[in-house]
């Protein structure tokens, strides 16, 4: 099979992921922080271990505000409702996934936040003197999709997070798609916070994510329970990361995410950026030639990852799906990807489009039984 | 009138219309709500309305094809499944309906909307 559904979640991973999960899990796989006993403390130092190579890849600075989530989503929960106030405002953009809009949505239903959303060029990206005129002085936080899972677009981030810095406003940014494939530093793009998942371009496994927090931003706990300290208090612990990681974290999905990010340091972050953008650019090339294919905010691939999203003339993205699978044993995702508000902008909802991303594991041979195939649907 | 119920998952716009004296709830994209509630006569009336005067013996094939194996398995067949099974590619069966495998096949066969997002 050829797989071209990587902004959704890599596959394969690497084997050496694969493999470390079992190892170190089969090592090591006991409770972390809940015991005193050796196996006990030694995952917790594991954990730890983790926490800063966490914090490292992203320019924290404290290993102790990495907080392990299932996924991105979760980790935007979490921080979303734990940073709202009653009557507070927030900024985001029509370019979010549902894993922001619905949560914000949420809120304002019930009467507790009102938001702006920031619109997106023809090219796919935001213009960061839109965000800095939309903040109020209620604005409670800024909250941005580094890239854009339906255009690929690499949004201004350093822009954005230089206007929230003067501005004095939290800038919290979903990396689901970004981590592991650009650069993100915490310090230098003036981020607060970064909420990430750890089976799309970080390469592990699925059910791991989290949030890192810099100094200075508070994250009030919206779930309570086991932490493994302070267990006679019957409030939830304030000290950091027991405060937003009730229960047994997943230290499989840690272990995966760890050699996942150790993967990547081994071939270097820049290298598959470039083989994925080097496949992108080809199958952009190749589409572009075809009559009956329409393809979105890719006339540029200048800040651009490895996501390219088109629609054939006639045909229901479903079907073109379809058949690519059924005829052609090519994976790829159709319809909205959890962003309604991008293919409402590009004038392709209800519907919705087909999605083609790429992973460090395609080839150029991938383009072009891609391109084959599209090329019969699109006849 | 539409009738909007609210389930766990999706929100319906039903419609419900009396075909060949029949009683059958639609969704808002013209989908059975409830496969049991086809017939043959009944998908007749509704391929004449997506403009097909008289559905041919390969159109019937998929078409039950595709309603045996949801009745039988409780899902629509994979893409695989169709291709295999029946010999008819994924290509050839959007070609064989006017609206395609999902808007046409499916939906003739009185498949439930399949869930997408």
């Amino acid at each position: 099979m050829i797989y071209l559904d990587n902004a959704a979640t890599t596959f394969p991973k690497p084997s050496l992921v694969m493999e470390e999960m079992v190892r170190t899990y089969s090592r090591i796989g006991a409770s972390p922080g809940r015991g005193s006993y050796d196996l006990a403390v030694q995952c917790e130092s594991f954990v730890h271990e983790v926490r800063q190579q966490v914090s490292n890849f992203f320019g924290g600075d404290n290993p102790d505000r990495v907080a392990f989530a299932y996924n991105s989503t979760d980790a935007l929960n979490t921080i979303i409702l734990g940073l709202i106030q009653p009557g507070c405002h927030v900024v985001s953009s029509r370019l979010e996934h549902n894993s922001v809009l619905r949560p914000l949505h949420h809120l304002r239903a019930r009467g507790l936040i009102t938001f702006d959303l920031v619109r997106f060029d023809g090219n796919g990206f935001i213009d960061p003197q839109e965000v800095a005129d939309l903040i109020k002085p209620q604005t409670r936080f800024v909250i941005l999709n580094h890239v854009s899972n339906v255009l690929g677009t690499i949004q201004p981030i350093s822009e954005v997070g230089s206007i929230c810095r003067d501005r004095g406003i939290p800038l919290v940014l979903d990396a689901s798609q970004s981590a592991g494939l650009i650069p993100i530093d915490m310090q230098t793009m003036h981020l607060h916070a970064v909420a990430f998942t750890g089976h799309k371009a970080l390469l592990g496994p699925t059910g791991i994510g989290g949030l890192v927090l810099r100094k200075g931003i508070e994250i009030q706990p919206t779930r309570f329970g086991g932490t493994g300290i302070e267990s006679r208090s019957p409030e939830h612990p304030g000290a950091y990361p027991y405060r937003l990681e009730p229960g047994t974290l997943n230290i499989m999905g840690i272990i995966g995410l760890s050699a996942g990010l150790r993967y990547i340091a081994q071939q270097g972050m820049e290298n598959i950026y470039n083989h994925e953008m080097s496949l992108t650019r080809a199958l952009r090339d190749g589409l572009a030639s075809l009559d009956r294919v329409r393809t979105y905010c890719a006339d540029t691939l200048e800040n651009h990852l490895g996501v390219l999203t088109c629609n054939a003339e006639d045909v229901d993205p479903e079907d073109f799906a379809a058949i690519l699978d059924g005829d052609f044993n090519i994976a790829t995702r159709s319809g909205l990807h959890c962003a309604p508000l991008v293919h409402e902008d590009l004038g392709t909802s209800p519907r919705g489009a087909l999605r083609f991303s790429f992973g460090p594991f395609n080839s150029l041979e991938d383009v072009k039984a891609a391109l084959s195939a599209v090329s019969a649907v699109a006849k | 009138m539409p009738d909007v119920v609210k389930g766990p998952e999706r929100v319906h716009n039903l419609t419900t219309r009396v075909i060949e004296g029949k009683e059958v709830a639609f969704d808002e994209e013209g989908f059975f709500l409830n496969p049991e509630s086809w017939s043959r006569a009944i998908a007749e009336t509704i391929a004449l309305e997506m403009g097909i005067a008289e559905l041919t013996e390969r159109q019937w094939e998929m078409i039950y094809f595709l309603r045996g194996f949801y009745l039988a398995n409780g899902r629509a067949p994979l893409n695989r499944d169709i291709k295999k099974q029946t010999g008819v590619s994924l290509l050839e069966l959007e070609h064989l309906f006017p609206g395609g495998i999902r808007g046409g096949a499916r939906r003739l066969a009185g498949l439930p909307n399949p869930k997408s997002c």
